[in-house]
């Protein structure tokens, strides 16, 4: 019996002796990032000839829409880049301008998307990309409304949209975040 | 840093669901009782040492060990995390659990009757992670039409105290069966029931993208977590939960051992057949519906202004409705297997050595089975196992196992008596000694008794 049991405390000695860690480092962790990239849906519209002019057919130079939000900081430190994209498709005979410009909770302008869009006249599908950089991500955490203003250019002509018009101004949007987690 | 680093790596290295793989049915030890209540077991009574009669610690994760991304190997973390992510299956789990014999006892009712009884105290805490989840947190919902779904995602937690008092019987020289009534007093659970459902973006219609979530049904129930004043949070109050003081439940482990011949035994054993009626500080969430939006439709209508924002939050608390509730909520106990065929064989054991002892034969190999079954994650362990009673106050086996960890799990345990003390020590993933870091699961229990035979 005493030869069975130093065998077995001796086989457990052993296995204790070689029991061992090959090299680890934790200190890792602090370099380790997690890149993720998140798409979020916009604002869209389809607008018509009557959306452009007054109840007495008068055009209407400048129309602007409002989105309140209230956009949560949770994510703000590790976003590293917001970009917006635009597509717009338009069978007016006239050009458009799309600006986008956030306000704050004092209603006062603090960022204007940089470049506006430009839709010609009679123009398929565009696509426009707006990059937000990393330096700027923060006044969009300070945002409280985000305001559409769509712009019509004056014709060449001096003509109007005739309420007949069945012409379309149509915007469509999405928002990419560029997430990168780190843990130092 | 450090700190969450070595946390990561303790809830990734240790332990293995539960899967008592080597105390099974090993030594005549008294514990074996508790994973077959009709183990044989041949000594006249036993006490175990307070606290220290069986001290159990098993967990792992399925998806990889610390090593695999804590390795000073000279390659970038990132790119080891990215490795990691690749192999991670369509689900894996992740489980601690940990075990604690307060007071243990037994003795012989009669020549045929064997009754045991004690108080333990357990801590489990198991999720299940799918993929989806997984890609969506490390890659983002750039994958147009692709179905992010939760169906896999659960998770259970729970601390609890279990008295328990089981008899054994002799029916014949064939047969042994047993039972143990359990009375089960919770501290604290936590249960998430089902879920289902997906996240997707799609292309849309009316704009470029259309964001869904389809069919959420999720369901987290909890008791003892949610309190408005966390200061009586101490110690003492979890103790005394543990002590008839929590939400209580009702449990029976059923088992048997059968001889069919006179070299072959086959034993079995349902452990935690029980529920647990939740009834303190019971606080249940429910998520459920479909919302589906495709952006903020703009009317540019100065006269009737829109409020976009609000009503799209107000859209998707009607449509994806949030309950809190305070009902009453029985949790089952996950339920685990055991089944086991053996074949004993080698020097017929005489009465000089072995007077007191069970078994004819020195060794004994076979093969045993395990599964828990439970509402989170159901899974299925495969041992392949040789015992070697070197006397009677010597015994040792060795298992190979097989399980979602791993399938070159390599076990050993050793039991000796000295006079009535009874000292025993398992553990596996030996294989891992030379670098504990790459195991994915461990499982040591140690314990000491103090057991009385009829004569030394």
């Amino acid at each position: 019996m005493m030869k069975a049991l130093k065998l077995i405390l001796g086989i457990f000695a052993i296995l204790c002796f070689q029991s061992c860690t090959k090299p680890v480092d934790f200190d890792q962790i602090d370099d380790a990032e997690i890149k993720a990239n998140y798409i979020v849906t916009q604002a869209y519209f389809d607008l018509v000839a009557s959306d452009f002019l007054t109840e007495f057919g008068m055009e209407i130079p400048l129309q602007t829409d409002v989105i309140q939000a209230q956009i949560s900081g949770s994510s703000q430190k590790y976003i590293e880049k917001i970009e917006f994209t635009i597509v717009t498709q338009n069978s007016f005979d006239r050009a458009f301008n799309v600006q986008i410009v956030l306000f704050d909770v004092a209603q006062k302008p603090i960022y204007t998307f940089n470049p506006t869009i430009h839709i010609p006249a009679n123009s398929g599908e565009i696509t426009t990309t707006i990059e937000i950089p990393k330096e700027d991500i923060s006044v969009v955490f300070n945002t409280e409304y985000f305001s559409f203003f769509v712009q019509l250019i004056p014709s060449t002509d001096g003509s109007s949209i005739s309420p007949d018009d069945d012409s379309t101004l149509n915007l469509k949007s999405y928002v990419e975040l560029f997430l990168n987690y780190k843990t130092a | 840093m450090k700190n969450l680093a070595f946390t990561v790596f303790l809830i990734f290295s240790i332990g293995n669901a539960q899967n008592k793989q080597i105390l099974y049915d090993f030594a005549g030890l008294p514990q074996t009782l508790l994973v077959n209540p009709g183990a044989e077991i041949s000594n006249k009574f036993y006490v175990g040492f307070p606290l220290f009669s069986q001290v159990a610690v098993q967990g792992g994760f399925t998806g990889f060990s610390a090593y695999d991304i804590f390795a000073d190997d000279g390659v970038n973390i990132n790119t080891k995390i990215s490795v990691a992510i690749q192999g991670f299956g369509k689900s894996e789990f992740t489980e601690l659990n940990q075990q604690l014999e307060v007071l243990s006892g037994g003795f012989q009712l009669n020549e045929k009757m064997y009754l045991s009884f004690g108080y333990y105290q357990e801590a489990t805490v198991l999720a299940k992670i799918p993929r989806d989840v997984i890609d969506l947190l490390y890659e983002g919902n750039s994958d147009i039409n692709r179905q992010y779904s939760i169906e896999k995602l659960s998770a259970r937690a729970e601390l609890l105290g279990v008295f328990h008092v089981g008899i054994s019987k002799k029916i014949n020289e064939k047969w042994q069966i047993g039972a143990r009534g359990k009375l089960y007093s919770s501290a604290l659970n936590i249960n998430s029931k089902q879920s289902t459902g997906s996240l997707a973006t799609t292309f849309g219609t009316n704009n470029i993208y259309k964001q869904q979530l389809e069919n959420i049904d999720f369901l987290l129930q909890t008791s003892g977590v949610f309190f408005e004043d966390t200061d009586v949070l101490t110690p003492a109050y979890y103790v005394k939960k543990m002590l008839l003081g929590g939400n209580l439940g009702l449990g029976i482990d059923l088992g048997f051992t059968h001889h069919f011949k006179k070299q072959w035994t086959v034993s079995g054993s349902a452990i935690d057949l029980g529920f647990i009626y939740n009834t303190q500080d019971v606080k249940s969430y429910s998520l459920k519906g479909d919302f589906e939006v495709d952006g903020f439709d703009l009317n540019f209508d100065n006269q009737d202004p829109a409020d976009y924002w609000n009503d799209l939050e107000d859209r998707f608390n009607e449509e994806v409705v949030l309950d809190t509730i305070t009902s009453k909520y029985i949790s089952t106990r996950p339920l685990k297997l055991n089944a086991a065929v053996n074949y004993a064989f080698g020097k017929k054991l005489d009465n000089c050595r072995f007077d007191t002892r069970l078994g004819l034969y020195s060794n004994k190999v076979g093969v045993q089975l395990f599964s828990n079954v439970g509402s989170v994650h159901t899974y299925l362990a495969a041992t392949l196992f040789f015992e070697r009673w070197f006397s009677k106050n010597l015994q040792a086996k060795i298992t190979y196992t097989a399980d979602p960890y791993s399938f070159k799990n390599l076990g050993a345990g050793i039991s000796t008596q000295l006079g009535p003390v009874n000292l025993y020590l398992l553990a596996d993933n030996l294989l891992n000694l030379n670098n504990l870091y790459a195991a994915k699961s461990a499982n040591i229990q140690v314990g000491l008794n103090f057991i009385f035979y009829d004569k030394y």
